[in-house]
């Protein structure tokens, strides 16, 4: 039983940041009906940054860990984001009355452009974060070890989360964002400046996935270029199983997934914890096509 | 008469002249190495170390009265590459050929040579197949796949650890090592608690640890690479799980200790052949001190010097022999008794052409995160 509760913290703490990078997927998707490929490589860029930015500054040398960390998170979110709106107003919004298809192409080229401006930036070496940021304590409870780290990623992800599910649900431009997402059109008839939202949604989704980022490499302190592809990877798949476009569902959709591949792992074979994962994803979309929460059918792919 | 004696002292003169002509023509020897491509920093050294064991050899009088002449011709560590430099090696009169690095690289050329009749010294290939063809001209002076599994079963059981969990990556390499130690572990009565891979590429590993600790090993045997191996050193260390780790030399990196830190690092055990500056034997040092003096640091991993070793075995050869001819070279060879030294240390070779000895040591890394090579 153990066994099983230390697996389950294990599944959550791999969720909570394949819910992170999901939310950036699930968003642009729910307001632009795109993929946007290039995430994953914001969230390497997040990575990146996160290490520069901590060994430069020397943040929380000066400032205790917490509060470093606090400011270094804000930093990476804001050059992250900020990224996130470059790219969309150079990679998408010329293509904002093409077919989709060029977006698709668009969003494929960005993601290259991206992996290959950092490993031309910092090398293709593996790159690694410093070690002594935060103390290496971990809590026991009942026989489960859940390191500081962890516990760390649980609460910031948490939050993030909670505090985007507020935005969306309770204020005017969260709200607007919802109605851009069911219609454009009827939207922007009703006063929405739906540029405005679109560019909203590229601060806040790339935002999340540098933060997640910098959460991995804190986390498991080594980076590479080419890591965006296997997070962005699971984190698409997060988004589809909660339902794609369903801000809640890319949460449930994470940690579910999350959990899926440590019990998977656990209790059946490790090599063969990913087709495990994806065999539950097919089965899910079988039995509900739009997801675990999604609502709409999805029409469009 | 006197007429007579000067054209006849002068038709000697001239045939001995001729004769010292012929003594004058070099013995030519080809090198097939990567010097460029991706593996360009190991051909570098295999040409600079075949070149300066060529200058001593010539030094001290050369071979059979000749001297010795290095063909290189670059392979670019790519199999077509190699395929036209084996010819074009083949069309120059070489009597032997040392090289190359990449297993798949001296497979496409292994033809060539036997069909030609040349000798060729492989120095970093390691495929187990390549030896297994049958062929006569062909040796090498590294070791197989097989052998590290053999040396890393007799490891674990010299250490005497008796249930051990194996955790592979699922690449050939990876597995082919896994599978082989697994195999010869269980003949040897140790229990294999754990059998299973990772993914490569991926960062949380704490699920296969969780489910590892669960089986309770006495030690984990890591066949993957050190990219991995890092991270799980360190989500181990974060678990407080204590259990020894030993794996195999793709491990041997220093980024390795970059990635898991010092502190999580410490205790690990690696088999690889050992580097450069670890062999133990006084030729060797002296040579890679002229080594360094000429190229400014010593050859970056032990592949490049078995390039050096598989140079000694041709010139031993020929002295042994007396000829070039490569049916006497290949039948001294195979004969098991050469005993030629080496820069690795003794060299023989079996009835397939692989190196008979141990290569594979054993390292720990220290507490300031080193690579220290363990006694026997």
């Amino acid at each position: 039983m153990e066994e099983f509760f230390q697996q389950l913290t294990n599944g959550l703490a791999v969720g909570c940041i394949y819910a992170l990078i999901a939310l950036g997927y699930t968003m642009v998707y729910g307001v632009l009906k795109l993929i946007n490929f290039a995430h994953g490589d914001l969230f390497t860029l997040g990575a990146y940054l996160g290490l520069t930015l901590l060994t430069s500054l020397g943040l929380s040398g000066r400032l205790g860990p917490l509060l470093g960390l606090l400011l270094l998170a804000v930093l990476v979110m804001g050059f992250v984001a900020l990224t996130g709106a470059l790219l969309e107003r150079a990679a998408y919004r010329p293509l904002r009355q093409s077919p989709r298809l060029s977006a698709v192409v668009s969003a494929l080229g960005a993601s290259i452009f991206l992996q290959n401006t950092i490993m031309l930036i910092y090398g293709a070496r593996i790159h690694v974060y410093p070690q002594d940021i935060l103390p290496k304590v971990a809590l026991e409870i009942g026989g489960v070890s859940i390191p500081l780290v962890r516990i760390l990623v649980f609460v910031v992800s948490l939050l993030l989360m909670g505090a985007l599910f507020l935005f969306i649900q309770r204020t005017r431009l969260g709200t607007a964002i919802r109605a851009a997402a069911i219609d454009q059109a009827a939207a922007r008839l009703m006063g929405i400046n739906v540029d405005q939202v679109i560019l909203i949604v590229f601060l806040i989704g790339p935002g999340l996935g540098g933060v997640a980022g910098l959460l991995v490499g804190l986390y498991y302190g080594q980076v590479n270029f080419t890591m965006g592809w296997v997070y962005g990877l699971k984190a698409f798949t997060a988004a589809i199983l909660g339902g794609i476009g369903n801000i809640p569902g890319a949460m449930v959709g994470g940690l579910i997934l999350g959990v899926i591949e440590a019990l998977g792992a656990a209790y059946i074979s490790v090599a063969w914890k990913d087709a495990i994962a994806f065999l539950v994803l097919i089965v899910i979309l079988i039995v509900r096509p739009t997801g675990i929460l999604g609502e709409r059918v999805a029409d469009k792919v | 008469m006197k007429k007579a004696f000067v054209l006849g002292l002068t038709l000697v003169l001239a045939m001995a002249g001729a004769g010292l002509c012929l003594a004058a023509e070099p013995i030519k020897i080809g090198l097939m190495a990567p010097v460029t491509g991706s593996w360009a920093s190991e051909g570098e050294d295999m040409k600079n170390i075949v070149n300066l064991l060529a200058e001593e050899v010539n030094a001290q009088g050369g071979l059979l009265g000749q001297k010795v002449a290095v063909v290189l011709e670059d392979d670019a560590g790519d199999p077509r590459t190699a395929s036209l430099a084996a010819q074009r090696l083949a069309t120059q009169g070489v009597k032997a050929v040392i090289g190359t690095y990449g297993s798949s690289v001296t497979e496409a050329s292994q033809s060539i040579y036997d069909e030609s009749s040349i000798l060729q010294v492989a120095n970093g290939s390691t495929a187990i197949r390549l030896t297994e063809k049958g062929l006569k001209y062909f040796f090498r002076t590294c070791p197989r796949d097989d052998e590290q599994g053999r040396v890393a079963a007799q490891t674990i059981r010299q250490m005497g650890f008796k249930k051990v969990a194996i955790l592979h990556d699922n690449t050939s390499y990876a597995k082919g090592l896994a599978d082989e130690g697994n195999a010869l572990l269980k003949k040897d009565g140790v229990k294999i608690v754990f059998f299973d891979a990772l993914t490569p590429g991926e960062r949380d590993f704490t699920a296969i640890l969780t489910k590892m600790k669960a089986a309770k090993p006495d030690a984990v045997f890591f066949t993957g690479y050190f990219p991995e191996l890092g991270l799980i050193l360190r989500q181990k260390k974060e678990m407080n799980w204590p259990v020894p780790f030993i794996g195999g030399d793709a491990t041997n990196n220093p980024d390795l200790v970059k990635i898991a830190g010092k502190v999580a690092a410490e205790g690990y055990y690696f088999l690889s052949p050992p580097v450069p500056q670890d062999l133990p034997f006084e030729k060797t040092k002296a040579f890679l001190k002229a080594y360094t003096a000429k190229h400014g640091a010593a050859p970056g991993s032990i592949w490049a010097v078995l390039a050096g070793d598989g140079f000694l075995t041709v010139v031993e050869a020929i002295k042994a022999t007396q000829s070039t001819d490569p049916e006497k070279l290949a039948a001294f060879l195979h004969s098991g008794q050469q005993k030629i030294s080496g820069l690795t240390g003794e060299i023989s070779f079996n009835a397939k052409g692989d190196r008979v000895g141990e290569v594979y040591r054993v390292y720990r890394v220290d507490a300031d995160g080193n690579f220290v090579l363990q006694d026997k």
